[in-house]
């Protein structure tokens, strides 16, 4: 009986100590889920330790008291039978608990797992990107490090960005002196300016550098180009900077070797033409008719020859911007009689006619009258060049007092100029068409310096011509 | 000089550079030749058929119809009258152009106007004989 009534009471204590069990575990649950969440992302790895280890004794003791005390107040049983159950009750319920911790934290782990190697996956092709970004830098900078031309960049306020070793040696500056610095700075040369600051012109241009250490005067050319950003703002420039010391070297050198060659050829050309001129002035006795007529030829050709000694002279003159006019206020009628009287007999031997039509009353202008003769000797011996036996040339001048200025031409019946050459016959060196450089004016700077001289007057000059009935060249002097 | 006594050889001079041209023809006029003269390639084309030269001394620089054309044109004209070249220079690049349309020589601007007579001797003596044998 006692052990069949033990079981009965038993029974009926487990059944409602399994009540109290539900209560008590869904508290314990709730604060272990507290806890869980409090540490989740700090170290969820011993979660489910320090549960074990702190709290879960804690609540351990205090669910068994608990326990005790409901099941000791609900049935009229003994201590000790009381405490038989609590603790019963408390490690079934610790057992539930641990293995349902156990399983959250399991689940946690794999979770918490999974986003390692995720994360760790997404850091890999970080790497692999950045590593082949760095690549590509390096390379970058591997070209710019190795290009010959010094090249430089500086942003808005001219601050260096960059600059590869060639823009060192060519500035004399240290990059890592400048980087993050304005160029100017520490450095005197005034020109370098232009190279930070915004420039119109964006072609190249040329600076002097006197370099720092050696007292050497060097001369580079820049080419710049301003950095847009995709809105249109200018936030820097890039510079391409290249030594052409030496080329200036080279062209100065030229200039002045044409110049003394000129001035050499010029000496035994004038001793030639002295004595032709005292032979054909007859001042040493009587020349016959014949000689007379071979003597002038070679008078006629020595002038030519001095012509195209001076065009080479002026040519290095203009190129050296040392020409300069000697302008006095004359009447320019006296002027064309002179031209035309001295082509008249080069004009005869082909049969062509010298025709002048000159407005009446033009004023005096402001002209170098040497250097006015050499256009229109230019033009007119150009001219006769192109006009074949019989044809005419015809030199006129309006007076064009609205626009302030006298046009000036030069009509031929000549071969004429086709239009693909047209834009062409004022550069220098250039010669029309099928014609080698065997010409009269052969050396083809003729129209080059004719168009330079114009231009020093303040005038402009240009050509119509149609082919094989004609061409007119023309310039415009200004009244003042 | 004895061909030239029995029957004047006539030379066709063609050069814009008048300046050339005259004494040119005054030493041959000298030594007997009887010379035309014209300044450019159409006056030449015109002289060939008016005056019927012996030979032609051709300058090929010369502007309006070039000595290179003129030369292809006297050739469609006359295929077998000697063709002497003036030049102003010895290599100069356009005699190339010529070659093919059958030439006689190259007399060089800057040489001894005898030499020129020399060449002229020649051809028209080597001409004459090609002639009798054909």
């Amino acid at each position: 009986m006692s052990p069949l009534v033990g079981f009965y009471i038993a029974t009926a204590i487990i059944s409602l100590l399994i009540a109290f069990f539900l209560v008590a575990f869904s508290r314990a649950s709730a604060q272990a889920k507290l806890n869980r969440d409090k540490i989740k992302f700090r170290q969820p790895r011993y979660e489910a330790d320090e549960v074990k280890s702190d709290s879960r004794e804690v609540q351990d003791e205090a669910l068994r008291q608990e326990l005790f005390q409901k099941v000791s107040e609900t049935l009229a049983i003994t201590k000790a039978q009381g405490q038989e159950a609590a603790k019963l009750i408390s490690e079934t319920i610790g057992r539930e608990v641990e293995q349902k911790i156990a399983a959250v934290s399991q689940q946690m782990r794999s979770k918490y797992e999974s986003l390692i190697e995720e994360r760790a996956k997404s850091e890999e092709i970080a790497w692999k990107k950045y590593k082949s970004v760095l690549t590509e830098k390096q390379s970058t900078d591997a070209v710019i490090r190795s290009v010959a031309e010094g090249l430089l960049v500086v942003d808005s306020k001219g601050k260096v960005l960059m600059m590869n070793p060639a823009a060192e040696k060519l500035l004399g500056v240290s990059r890592k002196e400048k980087m993050g610095k304005s160029l100017m700075e520490g450095l005197k040369d005034e020109q370098l300016v232009s190279l930070v600051k915004d420039q119109k012109d964006q072609s190249g241009r040329e600076i002097e550098v006197i370099s720092q250490d050696d007292e050497t005067k060097k001369v580079l050319r820049a080419s710049s180009a301003v950095i847009e950003n995709e809105e249109g703002q200018t936030i820097g420039m890039v510079s391409v900077l290249s030594d052409i010391t030496k080329q200036k070297e080279l062209d100065r050198m030229k200039a002045n070797f044409i110049a003394s060659v000129s001035h050499e050829l010029r000496t035994p050309l004038v001793a030639i033409e002295k004595s032709i001129a005292l032979i054909l002035g007859k001042t040493v006795g009587d020349v016959p008719p014949a000689q007379e007529q071979f003597l002038a030829i070679a008078d006629r050709n020595l002038k030519r020859l001095s012509r195209l000694i001076n065009d080479l002279l002026d040519l290095s003159k203009l190129e050296a911007g040392r020409m300069e006019l000697k302008k006095q206020n004359l009447p320019l009628e006296p002027i064309f009689t002179e031209v035309l009287a001295t082509l008249d007999t080069w004009a005869q031997t082909k049969s062509i006619q010298l025709k002048k039509a000159v407005d009446e009353g033009l004023p005096e202008i402001p002209v170098d009258p040497d250097r006015l003769t050499q256009v229109l000797v230019n033009l007119i011996g150009n001219a006769i060049k192109f006009t074949p036996q019989g044809g005419s040339i015809t030199l006129k001048a309006v007076l064009k007092k609205e626009e302030g200025c006298i046009v000036l031409s030069v009509t031929d019946t000549g071969i004429g100029i086709s239009p693909e050459n047209i834009p062409k016959v004022f550069d220098k060196f250039y010669q029309i068409g099928e014609r080698a450089s065997t010409d009269i004016s052969g050396t083809g700077i003729g129209l080059s310096i004719a168009k330079e001289i114009v231009e020093l007057h303040g005038g402009r000059i240009w050509v119509e011509s149609k082919k094989g009935e004609g061409t007119t060249f023309s310039f415009t002097l200004p009244l003042t | 000089m004895g061909d030239a006594e029995q029957k004047k050889h006539k030379v066709l001079l063609v050069d814009d550079e008048v300046d050339f041209i005259q004494p040119l023809a005054f030493w041959l006029q000298f030594k007997g030749y009887e010379v035309v003269v014209a300044f450019d390639g159409t006056c030449a084309l015109q002289k060939l058929r008016e005056e019927r030269p012996d030979i032609i001394f051709m300058d090929l620089n010369m502007p309006g119809m070039s000595g290179v054309e003129a030369v292809g044109k006297i050739r469609e004209l006359n295929p077998e009258i000697p063709i002497i070249i003036i030049s102003a220079y010895i290599d100069e690049e356009r005699i190339k152009e010529v070659l093919s349309c059958g030439i006689s020589g190259v007399f060089y601007k800057g040489a001894d106007f005898q030499e020129g007579l020399a060449l002229l001797e020649t051809t028209l003596r080597t001409h004459k004989k090609l002639k009798k044998t054909t």
